[in-house]
């Protein structure tokens, strides 16, 4: 098997007769696997990507379980963004990795998905804002992202559509982009499964036993019983990529992880012949919009207040204030309808940075959660970096600088606070 | 019955018109045959179901893209084009690409073979995309929002509705009747045992009876996040918030197709629209009409055929498995069945209709999927009421009755809610 | 959506309506499922051999209807930010 690290097309592509045939073992209902090295629980992006790189470094005994259906959590909620505007190194450095990913997806995983380059335009009403936002291109030029600054006339040259007054500045880096969320997870289980890895839905994790250790000179412990309705895998290993149920999950076995589940609203337009071509966002409100590849205006709007819950329903007040604040930005909008309305978890941590690596307590029990809404755009970077570290490789500093420790060793101030967590 | 003439202009033609007819209606009148391409595959795309629900008739009208044609009034002046078809909608050079993927496009793994081929596919999939343009200038009108604390909300004015709001309204709540149509009556507008006159009849006795009834207003959503859960309600020039103490879900159902070969094709559309041509609109919408049909629906397609030939149309009836194919490609021609050809310039699909229950679901009502009614009809018991508190249903949205047995069911639901 | 659509879909493995619906797209469209959801439940039920009881529909998401942004953006009930202008 190829090393991860190159940077030509994934050559060892399977099934590239052109149709997206899902794993058999997904709609199955026959039993699991007795066991296996690595069970991933959550068939979210993170989960699948971690499953997809693990199989191209060679481990194929893999088993991705997810509760519902692929894309049923947020990777199937969110609204596509990929940028590399931060205010920190690390996720700036994170996510121009994924960029490069994303740009290769389609050919390496055989599955369009539809990116496009059509940059991120974020918006400033205000001094403090536009001071932000210098800081922020400062840091991102430094690492070699080209985001500049744009006075409101330069802003309405990409977008003739904005009415400027109260805008004061802009920033826009051309090579951010979205693309469409499905398929990537479709891309990801079908070349993770044609390698060997076996994905369960409609299969609840109930319980997670961790083996009592016969001998410590075994080699450490002794991994964890998976229990489901479908029956219980011995798994060596296990990775929690539940999203914003990782609590929940890191519970069975005792383990406090202190992100929660926050409900963000998302809705979608009639589609229209493309006319929007960067992600435009206004740092005031969290208002962000985007035209899809199928012509939809996609976005949505930070509603203030909110309460940890895993709701998932729909509000009024959400489809006003965006309707508000958008005709407010875009005023030819006015009379475009929307269709359809809905709403995903954010996986809130307390620092907004996300939790990665082993649990104190238990070694062989991996978090990678706590993305608060980015995960989608970081899968691709995390989930390489992950598989490398879990096949022998030498771990990345993202698995130390966001351990769950932080938050309990007192470690977690000394880090950088990412505050770009935008919509 | 008709109404006044007044000019519209449809792609820069100048079309005589009706007030108080839809500009759906007027088109077929004026023999327009194709208004738009569909998303995908670019098939010629036009009116099916006349009632607001399918996306087979929209139009830019007023420089506002993507509006139904059937519900929009024709008014003096109004101007109104196709959309998502290059150069005309009638002859779309996209189109191709119906021929060229004949067996069906998967647009997840077009064009992966190389970086280069995808990102072309990128662009040219993008240009493609989207159905209508922008606006052409910005909206000017500020809508008002307007609030309603009702003791009783009733969402759809067809038959089951109007039924269920005059019983309640006489009993002395106060009550509010949503109906998303240009005018309410609901099926008894489409139906030639009903008539105009009977809908117009009941909607009169609602009124009379005290209930507010609201046009072109539609329920939007059910949200529950404040003060019990509101009802938002779209109307042209206003959004309502509706807040009852009771509900009363008769939204009826929604024209359907029927699987058989060449279902999309222009000239294949409801029979309900057919009726609704001819019952409120005074318009035979072809000379030789085929029907096709299921069992369920034999009585409304006899009624519907008896009222073709009196108006003077030739009516052949058919039944689903016997139909083979549809001839035509701008307009249908011919019918193929198992039976042999029947030439017609127009084919009505008698399906059951689908009940409308998703407005219901969102307050938690539980539905179940059965094929011999129509579709996922809202579960409710022996007085009407659904498995959430106060909440109420009635009429073809809790499985087909049709018509008159709808009306019959509203006034029977409209008096448990009025006695609870 | 045609049925050789439906058919492909599910022969790709994408048998849930949730799926059937990311997949081919149907029900996202203007109608958002109106003219074709019962359909595609009812073939989906006998193309997969389930019985019809046990076919859901997917959510049903607001708004039900196409709806204009301009008629929401003055509801009373949308939040207020701090540079929200009064007549908005």
């Amino acid at each position: 098997m190829q090393p991860v690290m190159d940077d030509e097309e994934d050559e060892s592509r399977a099934d590239v007769s052109g149709e997206i045939r899902l794993p058999a073992t997904l709609a199955g209902t026959g039993p699991l696997p007795d066991k296996a090295e690595i069970v991933i629980v959550g068939g979210g992006v993170v989960g699948l990507a971690i499953a997809y790189y693990l199989a191209r470094r060679g481990m194929q005994d893999v088993v991705v379980i997810e509760r519902g259906y692929l894309a049923e959590g947020a990777s199937g909620r969110n609204g596509g963004g990929v940028r590399q505007q931060w205010s920190t190194e690390i996720n700036i450095r994170l996510m121009q990795e994924s960029v490069e990913l994303c740009r290769r997806f389609a050919v390496d995983l055989g599955v369009n998905v539809w990116f496009r380059q059509g940059g991120y335009l974020f918006l400033a009403r205000s001094t403090a804002e536009v001071a932000r936002l210098e800081r922020n291109i400062a840091l991102q030029n430094r690492c070699g992202v080209a985001t500049r600054m744009l006075d409101p006339e330069q802003a309405q040259d990409i977008v003739p559509e904005l009415d400027l007054t109260g805008i004061v500045g802009a920033s826009y880096n051309p090579t951010d982009g979205i693309l469409f969320p499905w398929p990537f997870l479709w891309g990801y289980a079908r070349q993770a499964a044609a390698r060997g890895v076996k994905i369960f839905t409609q299969t609840a994790v109930t319980g997670l036993e961790p083996a009592i250790v016969a001998s410590a000179a075994a080699g450490g412990t002794g991994g964890f019983t998976v229990h489901t309705p479908r029956g219980s895998i011995k798994a060596r290993r296990v990775v929690n990529a539940t999203g914003a149920w990782s609590p929940q999950l890191a519970k069975l076995v005792g383990v406090d992880v202190p992100t929660y589940p926050i409900r963000h609203e998302i809705c979608s337009s009639e589609p229209l012949k493309p006319f929007l071509r960067p992600m435009v966002s206004e740092l005031a409100s969290g208002l962000y919009c985007s035209q899809s590849m199928r012509g939809e205006i996609v976005g949505g709007v930070t509603l203030p207040g909110h309460e940890s819950t895993y709701a998932m329903g729909s509000t009024l007040k959400f489809l006003s204030t965006y309707a508000r604040r958008l005709v407010r930005l875009m005023p030819i909008l006015g009379d475009i309808k929307i269709l359809r309305q809905w709403a995903g978890p954010y996986d809130q941590s307390p620092d907004g940075n996300p939790v990665l690596g082993p649990a104190p307590t238990h070694p062989d029990f991996f978090l990678a959660c706590g993305f608060v809404g980015h995960g989608f755009m970081m899968a691709p970077i995390v989930g390489k970096l992950y598989a490398e570290w879990l096949t022998g490789g030498a771990p990345h500093e993202i698995f130390s600088r966001y351990r769950l420790a932080r938050f309990t060793d007192g470690s977690g101030a000394a880090q950088p606070k990412e505050d770009f967590n935008i919509g | 019955m008709r109404g006044e003439a007044v000019e519209v202009r449809i792609a820069d033609t100048s079309v005589r018109a009706f007030a108080d007819e839809s500009i759906a209606a007027a088109l077929v009148a004026s023999g327009a045959h194709v208004l738009s391409r569909s998303l995908k595959y670019h098939r010629p795309r036009t009116f099916f179901c006349l009632e607001g629900h399918c996306s087979g008739c929209l139009v830019r009208i007023g420089g506002v893209p993507n509006l139904r044609a059937c519900q929009a009034p024709c008014l003096a002046g109004t101007e109104v084009m196709g959309q998502n078809a290059f150069p005309s909608a009638e002859v779309d050079l996209l189109g191709a690409v119906d021929f060229v993927f004949s067996r069906g496009l998967d647009h997840h793994t077009l064009m992966t073979g190389s970086s280069m081929l995808n990102r072309l596919a990128n662009k040219v999939v993008r240009q493609l995309s989207g159905l209508g343009k922008l606006p052409d200038v910005a909206a000017s009108q500020h809508p008002e929002v307007q609030r309603y604390d009702v003791d009783v909300c009733v969402i759809g004015g067809g038959p089951a509705g109007l039924e269920a709001a005059n019983q309640v309204a006489r009993a002395g709540r106060s009550t509010v009747v949503v109906d998303d149509q240009l005018r309410p009556g609901g099926s008894l507008r489409t139906d030639p045992r009903a008539g105009r006159a009977l809908a117009e009849a009941t909607w009169r006795a609602a009124t009379s009876a005290g209930a507010a009834v609201l046009s072109r207003s539609t329920a939007i959503g059910f949200f529950p996040e404040d003060d019990g859960g509101v009802l938002a309600v779209a109307a042209p020039d206003r959004l309502y918030r509706i807040y009852a103490k009771q509900w009363i879900w008769a939204t009826g159902g929604y024209a359907a197709n029927l699987p058989f070969p060449d279902n999309d094709r222009p000239g294949v559309i409801a029979a309900r629209a057919v009726g609704r041509l001819l019952v409120d609109h005074g318009i035979l919408a072809g000379d030789r009409v085929c029907v096709i049909e299921v069992p369920r629906m034999v009585d409304a397609a006899s009624a519907l055929a008896a009222g073709l030939v009196e108006a003077g149309a030739e009516v052949h009836r058919v039944a689903l498995d016997r139909v083979e194919g549809v001839r035509g490609r701008s307009w249908t021609s011919a019918v193929d069945t198992a039976d042999g050809k029947y030439d017609c310039d127009l084919v009505a699909v008698a399906a059951i209709p689908a009940p409308a229950s998703e407005g219901a679901r969102q307050q938690g009502c539980q539905v179940v999927l059965d094929p011999t009614v129509g579709g996922f009809k809202i579960v409710v018991d022996d007085l009407g009421r659904t498995s959430t508190p106060n909440v109420w249903a009635c009429g073809d949205v809790c499985g087909y009755l049709g018509p008159a047995a709808s009306a019959a069911d509203g006034a029977r639901v409209g008096a448990n809610v009025a006695a609870s | 959506m045609t049925l050789s659509d439906l058919e492909h879909s599910v022969s790709r493995g994408y048998q849930d309506i949730e799926e059937v619906k990311r997949y081919t797209g149907f029900g996202t469209g203007p109608c958002q499922g109106k003219e074709c959801l019962a359909l595609v439940a009812s073939e989906l039920a006998r193309l997969t051999g389930q019985p019809p009881s046990t076919i859901k529909p997917f959510t049903s998401r607001p708004p039900l209807a196409p709806t204009p942004l301009r008629l929401l953006a003055r509801d009373p009930g949308a939040h207020r930010f701090d540079d929200d202008r009064e007549d908005g």
